[in-house]
């Protein structure tokens, strides 16, 4: 299926991704705690069966990694997406040292799947009983061998499996028989960037590969206000010198590519640092790093490449999710002919 | 940057401080105004206000700012940021010029 198909797939119904891109990370021992409160950017306030969206900074406050933090009866687990594994645990094991008995477990032995879409709840129901359909969102339990996350970052509803690698193929398989009449697709990473972009969920990988800081980067909800953590004093700093610019959302007729530059009243005023095209809008949608003071919904600029195209800068997300309709008390995937939901795309 | 358009981020920006201010003050967001970032969402995670802030954010934007929004999705799919909200009230702004 073509990446548009593949989008609109977990936009109306349901689809399956493979996350290799998301590293299961184990800690345990007392000094679990410790590290985690030095390095995380919020306040460990995690209970059993909660989950926390921070993040890992490196001393220069760029972004290392983008986290859910849980905790369990066997300590606390990490699902980090970074560029680097090794550089991941290298960091943990480094800022680790001297907080006491500390286990840090990475392993090929969990694989993470991810169910995404308004009628995943359906699906996920099939697999693990209707209790499902209650989990609250950031929440985790166990079932069957595996972790369920109520998790995700397309705007939807959304799954998080981490399944022993041994059964990955068999709940896959298992999964696409289940949702067999909802029309179950698979997304895959290039999907989820896209639905995560639509919605701006940060996305480590593309904004958050160079050295912005959650500052220029609209993650100061992730920034504890109560403690240190690495990379804490570096946005001090950063706060004190005054912040020049913020990545904004940026929407264009045509093609946008990584780099280009965005020029207003004949000078350059922002670069892209993220863009795909939007099947559901049929535009391009992307992420520049604009100066502060055209950093807002309504400005225009003119991008540089390929011809001249006008982008502008709008609010987000850009999409409807589907999922902000659909009720699991009352709608159904066999009944979405009947229901009247918003058009994707916001009027 | 012109006048016309400095003159629509001026009052862009003076809309968002009130945004703010009324999360901080009015819905007890434990943040400073610039804290909240602008296309923070407001509901799950982000600030992650609930269903009875819904409530309260509702009658607080009726109230500071006359726009009456429904309590149903559709309504709530309007209040998922900072920016969301002033693209409501400018919108609302500009329908009345219109009509006038």
């Amino acid at each position: 299926m073509e990446l548009p198909d593949r989008i609109l797939t977990l936009r109306r119904s349901v689809a399956l991704s493979r996350l290799p891109h998301v590293h299961y990370v184990r800690l345990r021992g007392d000094g679990a705690h410790e590290l985690l409160d030095r390095v995380f950017t919020r306040e460990l306030y995690v209970r059993v069966g909660q989950l926390s969206l921070g993040l890992l900074l490196r001393d220069d406050g760029s972004v290392l990694a983008d986290c859910y933090l849980g905790s369990d009866e066997d300590g606390f687990f990490l699902l980090a997406e970074c560029r680097d594994r090794a550089e991941l645990l290298e960091y943990l094991r480094r800022h680790g040292e001297g907080t006491g008995e500390l286990e840090i477990v990475a392993t090929d032995e969990y694989a993470l799947i991810s169910v995404e879409g308004p009628y995943a709840w359906q699906l996920m129901a099939r697999l693990g009983g209707p209790e499902i359909i209650g989990l609250p969102f950031m929440t985790f339990f166990h079932l069957d061998g595996m972790i369920c996350c109520r998790a995700g970052k397309t705007g939807e509803y959304g799954y998080w499996l981490i399944v022993p690698s041994s059964r990955e193929g068999s709940v896959w398989d298992d999964l696409r028989e289940k949702g067999r009449a909802l029309d179950v697709g698979e997304a895959g990473l290039d999907a989820l960037d896209v639905c995560a972009l639509e919605n701006w969920f940060f996305n480590v990988r593309r904004e958050g590969s160079g050295d912005l800081t959650p500052l220029e980067l609209q993650l100061q909800w992730r920034l504890s206000r109560s403690k240190a953590f690495i990379g804490s004093e570096a946005l001090v700093e950063r706060r004190r010198l005054g912040l020049r610019k913020r990545v904004t959302t940026v929407a264009a007729p045509g093609p946008m590519s990584l780099g280009e530059r965005l020029v207003r009243d004949g000078r350059p005023i922002g670069e892209v640092v993220n863009a795909a095209f939007s099947p559901a809008r049929g535009d391009w949608v992307g992420l520049a790093l604009v100066e502060l003071e055209y950093a807002h919904p309504g400005v225009t600029a003119s991008l540089t490449g390929a011809g001249e195209i006008l982008a502008r800068f709008i609010s987000t997300p850009v999409i409807a999710n589907r999922s902000l309709y659909v009720n699991p008390q009352v709608h159904s995937y066999a009944s979405r002919h009947e229901d009247d939901f918003p058009s994707l795309v916001p009027s | 940057m012109d006048d016309d358009l400095r003159a629509k981020l001026d009052r862009r920006n003076e809309l968002s401080l009130r945004v703010r201010r009324l999360l901080v003050e009015d819905l007890h967001v434990p943040r400073e105004l610039d804290e909240i970032d602008p296309d923070t969402p407001l509901f799950g995670v982000g600030l992650t206000l609930d269903s009875i802030d819904a409530v309260d954010l509702l009658v607080q934007l009726e109230v500071k700012f006359g726009i009456n929004i429904p309590s149903d999705a559709e309504g709530r799919a309007a209040l998922r940021s900072v920016n969301c909200i002033v693209d409501l009230v400018l919108a609302r702004e500009d329908a009345e010029r219109g009509a006038a």
